[in-house]
């Protein structure tokens, strides 16, 4: 085997190999592209994209997964900033934890969240402060719940590659402490921000599992963007679901683009 | 004044034991150590990088050992000089001036003030990352200066920078000194940057200050066998004569061993040294002239680890030199035998007579 691999000819299989996996990858997708373009045309798209239930979803979408952003990145920034930094008891484990919803299936984070308020407390909280059970806070619930963790990660590694150093002689400068983390650890975090904000927000635009379980799938009232496949998928409206599909391929490409041009490169996840 | 007081601190590796000494206003002082000494935690101490649970630092009759860095108005300017690479040189040298509210009129009259003594003023618009190594480090000593600090700390600021740049840096640090009669601290492992640009010296090892005193006293009475053995033990020649030939180089007449050694003052040279390892010994007569070159005798050999020292005698006088084993293994030395040295001329240091 390794005989066989060897020289000029290694170099041309594994050549061959790796190419070949790329040309069957670049196929597979541009293939399912086309055939979701053959379930549908022109009109029927377009109706589909400018009906009410897909308005409503491409509203409920936008505000929602805007919201969950902005809350997650209040939560990741200070949190991330405490795991790169300090040092306490534990730190491992919390690490560890704070590394499972990326891990643990959607649906069953939804599951959690619903099980908890069942609970005396969840109950109080869902009786008396916001509803969020099949509810559209629940959207936003669901999503922060997924995404955040998702942001923890990337703002983590941003802050791991920012010397502390930096801070401390800004400190020596003259700034305080919170002043250092604003006036110089947010600049330098600039790409990695802009990373997070754009991922967090796709990703929770894309959120489903723990967003039905939660929320439920009720058209025009929990119905985000995936929900709106899975019901039409449900009904048997191929045509809708394709309009929503490309929505979403819409705004991944758009997300892509815009990490693309802010950060002048790949940011690798 | 900075006053360090019984400081103990155990950071990681490193552990800074009981160290106590007292920096003079407006001196230059040097802390020498080897590399895992403990000089940049010392430093950062001062600096007020590090929580100081034992010991005292004092700054003008003041205590600071809690204050926080940002109290304590202390320019510091790191090895590899961590400029800010999210702003332009103008940024960095007005970083600390904006957050003290400076306004447009003191900030901009700084920065030309700056930009003169540094000769860095064609410089202000430039990205950091396109910055060579001594440019870099004349920003980083910009914006630590800009600030008006009382104490200056300088951790290694010659060794990131490539020899030329090293020397010219030397001297600009010396003016800037001398100029701005700021209280300067700066840690090297270097012996001959500490010789040559200190007032006074704090030798460092293994996180304990083993002797502080002047560069000539530090040469001429190692305070402990760990520094002489540190500095080296160097040879030392009592010269009787000096004449200037120019160029910096003054030929010194050292009862008979006719020496040219390199000395900038105008007074007459009393003492010069230099260290075994800063002498060549060679079997054959080096081709052409040689500066400070001699014949020798051989008087002893003795192997010290990884080098061997060898005594000679040139013109009646005793030197030693120091050879790395390897070397000394290749070469083909008896005592008795006629040998040549080279003393190398540009580490050769001199002292005045004091008057």
């Amino acid at each position: 085997m390794a005989g066989f691999l060897k020289g000029a000819r290694g170099e041309r299989i594994f050549a061959i190999a790796t190419a070949s996996a790329l040309v069957i990858l670049a196929v597979f997708v541009i293939g399912i592209l086309i055939s979701a373009f053959s379930y549908t045309d022109w009109h029927t798209f377009w109706s589909a994209l400018t009906s009410e239930e897909i308005l409503f979803a491409i509203r409920l979408s936008l505000i929602t997964a805007t919201i969950a952003t902005v809350i997650s990145l209040l939560i990741a920034v200070p949190v991330a900033y405490a795991i790169s930094r300090f040092r306490f008891p534990g730190k491992d484990i919390v690490d560890s934890l704070l590394d499972l919803p990326i891990v643990i299936s959607p649906v069953a984070l939804g599951a959690i969240l619903l099980v908890f308020f069942n609970t005396p407390v969840g109950a109080a909280i869902n009786d008396n402060v916001v509803r969020f059970v099949f509810a559209q806070p629940g959207i936003v619930l669901a999503q922060v719940t997924v995404v955040s963790a998702l942001a923890v990660r990337l703002l983590k590694s941003t802050f791991d590659s920012i010397d502390p150093r930096y801070e401390q002689v800004a400190r020596t400068l003259g700034c305080s402490k919170p002043e250092a983390f604003f006036r110089v650890v947010l600049p330098m975090a600039r790409d990695g921000l802009i990373a997070s904000v754009v991922l967090t927000w796709a990703r929770a635009i894309g959120e489903f599992g723990a967003t039905v379980t939660l929320a439920g799938a009720t058209t025009m009232k929990t119905e985000t963007l995936p929900v709106a496949i899975f019901l039409s998928l449900a009904s048997a409206d191929v045509a809708k679901a394709v309009a929503v599909i490309f929505i979403l391929i819409f705004i991944a490409v758009f997300a892509l683009l815009v990490i693309r041009k802010l950060i002048g490169r790949r940011y690798q996840l | 004044m900075i006053e360090v007081k019984n400081l103990s601190l155990r950071l990681g590796e490193f552990h800074l034991r009981d160290i106590s000494f007292t920096i003079n206003d407006g001196e230059y002082f040097v802390i020498l150590g080897p590399s895992g000494a403990g000089k940049t935690v010392l430093m950062e101490c001062l600096a007020g990088l590090h929580h100081v649970k034992r010991g005292e630092i004092w700054l003008d009759g003041q205590n600071i050992t809690r204050l926080a860095p940002e109290e304590r108005n202390i320019g510091y300017v790191p090895q590899d000089y961590v400029l800010f690479p999210f702003l332009d040189v103008l940024g960095n040298i007005t970083f600390g001036i904006r957050l003290r509210h400076g306004t447009a009129d003191t900030i901009s009259a700084r920065v030309q003030e700056l930009g003169r003594l540094l000769g860095i003023a064609h410089l202000l618009g430039r990205d950091t990352r396109s910055l060579s190594g001594g440019e870099k480090q004349r920003v980083a000593l910009a914006r630590a200066l800009a600030t008006s600090p009382r104490v200056l700390l300088l951790d290694e600021p010659l060794s990131a920078v490539d020899q030329r740049t090293a020397k010219s840096l030397r001297l600009e640090l010396k003016r800037i000194h001398r100029q701005l009669h700021l209280t300067t601290v700066h840690i090297t492992h270097d012996l001959m940057e500490a010789l040559q640009m200190a007032d006074r010296v704090a030798i460092i090892q293994k996180g304990v200050v083993q002797q502080v005193a002047p560069p000539e006293e530090m040469l001429f009475h190692p305070g402990s066998e760990s520094v002489a053995e540190f500095i080296g033990a160097p040879n030392i020649l009592d010269c009787d004569t000096s004449r200037q030939l120019g160029q910096g180089v003054v030929e010194v007449d050292c009862r008979g061993l006719k020496l040219s050694v390199p000395h900038e003052g105008t007074g007459r040279v009393a003492k010069v040294a230099i260290l075994p390892r800063h002498i060549y010994i060679s079997e054959t007569r080096p081709p052409g002239l040689s500066v400070n070159g001699f014949q020798a005798v051989v008087t002893a050999i003795n192997p010290a680890g990884t080098t061997v020292r060898i005594w000679e005698e040139v013109k009646e006088k005793a030197l030693m030199v120091e050879v790395p084993s390897y070397i000394y293994e290749e070469m083909n030395l008896t005592v008795g035998r006629e040998v040549f040295v080279i003393l190398r001329m540009r580490r050769i240091r001199c002292y005045e007579a004091r008057t």
